[in-house]
């Protein structure tokens, strides 16, 4: 007799996570983890100059490469988990059994999210043991920093399962994956800084808060006004441009992390149910 | 409902493509059917949905009564299927990948260890049991394959052309074991396009062709009152008396002389007559060297069923 559902996504958590365990993408993340915050510790003293005395400040910088990071493991876990084991024909091996395909995705995704917590997590570690040693104490909101980056992952993983039910070929949905949310949805948040419109809607500009949350005051929305000074002396066309400077608001912005985790989990739950081998 | 596998008005479309056209077959429980039909027949397609791979575009299917369509978790619980040739997880060994489908199957873990060893044997890859399935050949991994339909010994059997990829020696196996299958009561239904190796092992063979069922019996029912022929090989040319004594044997429709020591003789039946046939040649005194059909049964069947320019 099958065992219950819950039973079930228990058992593709785990076969999931041995399988990552022993991808050469979970190398690849770790060595990158490692690499970036070496870049941080090793460069200052090479060069000659000073670690920043601030804890806030030294985690932030160190915490520069977070967003990339998620993506890079949302691409990693995420991209290619539906849509490989229709391309790839695992679905042949895994689907023919007393399972609900629900259920296999949702195993799937929360071993995805799993292993990317895991790099995340050490990520994290790495810098405040490191911001501990060298200044002495750590960055205050750190802890709600992760709390947001690990929403932020839950997200972008959501959306990366969905790209994957979605698409035809993994390489298709490891390319849009990693360019929706590292250059476009970027590109867009951008645009929103020039035609003055708050981007709240967007997962990228909402990630905003993983960094923001360490500012103290947390910051808040203003417009720069730079003066032309070759228009200035003419009569015609403007003599200044403003620039807008957006900061997600937290309550909102969390707001918009669960949505994109949830419309995009259940959406890739519907796709991949009505996906045919 | 007492039949192993049910299918009802199963239909399966594609736009304006028919795939599975209100197909209709009962299988009866603990025996082999040979599922046979051109490419693009429907029987992938069948199967598929059998499977739960494919959603029906109308109709049903039951597996030990429980409909496939509306339950699939419960049609496929004692269900074990080979579809095409799966791929494995490169990163899983045969162990690993035995284990996660018996967990996810509800065996026991000592009972995964047990069956694991025991099928992995059947399908002579004891070896291998350990080593991670990306380097494997298709042939190999077309033996996990039916390992792990194996592995919870299912009352029923999904095999879509289980000796694709496999070598002449690995074919032989695969059929023996489905032979050896075939002494329980379990239920197969095994599609292929090697006649030979359905009339080999299985009980009865369904033809379908355009998504249609087009015959389902044994194949000597199928087989009956139809003319068959058969090549001998004799020691001696044949006299012309001979010759014609050989014409009046009984079935006999008629005989050829295709090189000076071989001839063929038609008959009316099937393997019963061929059997009678040869004892009669041998009581004319000739002396047979060898004694063969020149097509067998089940191709002429398949042959007479499918349309020359649908074959193939």
């Amino acid at each position: 007799m099958a065992p219950g559902d819950a039973n079930q996504v228990g058992t593709v958590v785990k076969y999931e996570l041995l399988k990552y365990l022993r991808s050469r993408r979970l190398f690849i993340l770790i060595i990158l983890i490692v690499l970036i915050n070496s870049l941080f510790l090793v460069i200052p003293p090479a060069t000659g100059s000073q670690y920043p005395k601030d804890p806030t400040e030294f985690t932030q910088n160190m915490l520069g490469f977070v967003n990339l990071l998620i993506i890079i493991s949302a691409t990693f876990f995420g991209a290619d988990a539906i849509v490989s084991e229709f391309e790839q024909k695992t679905g042949f091996f895994l689907f023919p059994n007393p399972i609900k395909r629900h259920i296999i995705i949702t195993g799937k995704f929360i071993g995805s999210a799993l292993v990317s917590f895991g790099g995340l997590a050490l990520y994290y570690i790495i810098i405040v043991l490191s911001v501990r040693f060298i200044d002495g104490s750590i960055a205050a909101n750190v802890g709600l920093s992760f709390s947001y980056a690990c929403l932020y992952l839950l997200a972008v993983v959501a959306l990366a399962y969905l790209f994957s039910a979605i698409m035809k070929s993994s390489v298709t949905s490891l390319v849009l994956t990693f360019f929706m949310l590292f250059m476009i949805l970027p590109i867009v948040d951008a645009v929103g800084t020039v035609a003055k419109f708050k981007p709240w809607f967007s997962i990228t500009f909402a990630s905003g808060i993983i960094t923001d949350i360490l500012k103290q005051p947390y910051p808040k929305d203003a417009v720069q006004t730079i003066p032309l000074v070759a228009n200035a002396t003419r009569a015609t066309g403007p003599t200044s441009i403003s620039i807008a400077q957006y900061y997600p608001v937290i309550n909102t912005s969390i707001i918009v992390m669960v949505a994109y985790l949830v419309v995009a989990f259940i959406l890739s739950l519907i796709i991949a149910r009505m996906r045919q081998m | 409902m007492n039949e192993a596998i049910v299918i009802e008005n199963l239909r399966k479309t594609y736009g304006t493509f028919v795939a599975l056209n209100d197909l209709n077959l009962e299988v009866e429980p603990g025996i082999c059917v040979g599922y046979l039909g051109p490419n693009g027949a429907g029987k992938t397609t069948t199967i598929k949905i059998l499977t739960n791979l494919l959603k029906a575009t109308s109709g049903n299917a039951y597996l030990n009564g429980a409909n496939v369509v509306e339950d699939p978790k419960a049609a496929l619980e004692n269900v074990g299927a080979v579809v095409e040739t799966p791929e494995f997880y490169p990163q899983l060994t045969p162990n690993e990948c035995l284990a996660y489908i018996g967990h996810i199957r509800g065996m026991s873990a000592s009972a995964i260890q047990e069956r694991s060893q025991e099928v992995l044997d059947e399908v002579k890859l004891p070896d291998w049991a350990d080593q991670r399935t990306g380097k494997f050949s298709k042939g190999m991994k077309q033996r996990l394959a039916i390992a792990q339909a194996l592995l919870h010994e299912p009352s029923i059997l999904i095999l879509d052309e289980p000796t694709t990829g496999l070598d002449p020696r690995g074919m032989f196996e695969v059929r023996e074991i489905v032979k050896q299958l075939k002494a329980t009561d379990i239920t197969i239904l095994m599609s292929s396009h090697l006649l030979n190796e359905v009339q080999e092992v299985c009980d009865k063979v369904a033809v379908i062709d355009k998504g249609t069922l087009l015959a389902y019996d044994t194949v000597e029912n199928l087989s009956v009152m139809k003319e068959n022929s058969v090549s001998i090989t004799t020691l001696d040319p044949i006299k012309p008396d001979k010759f014609r004594e050989l014409k009046t044997l009984h079935n006999v429709t008629s005989v050829k002389r295709v090189e000076t020591l071989e001839l063929v003789l038609s008959f009316k039946g099937a393997a019963k007559e061929q059997a009678q046939l040869l004892e009669d040649v041998i009581k004319t005194g000739v002396d047979v060297v060898s004694y063969k059909p020149t097509q067998s049964v089940i191709e002429e069947i398949y042959l007479r069923l499918i349309p020359e320019e649908e074959a193939v």
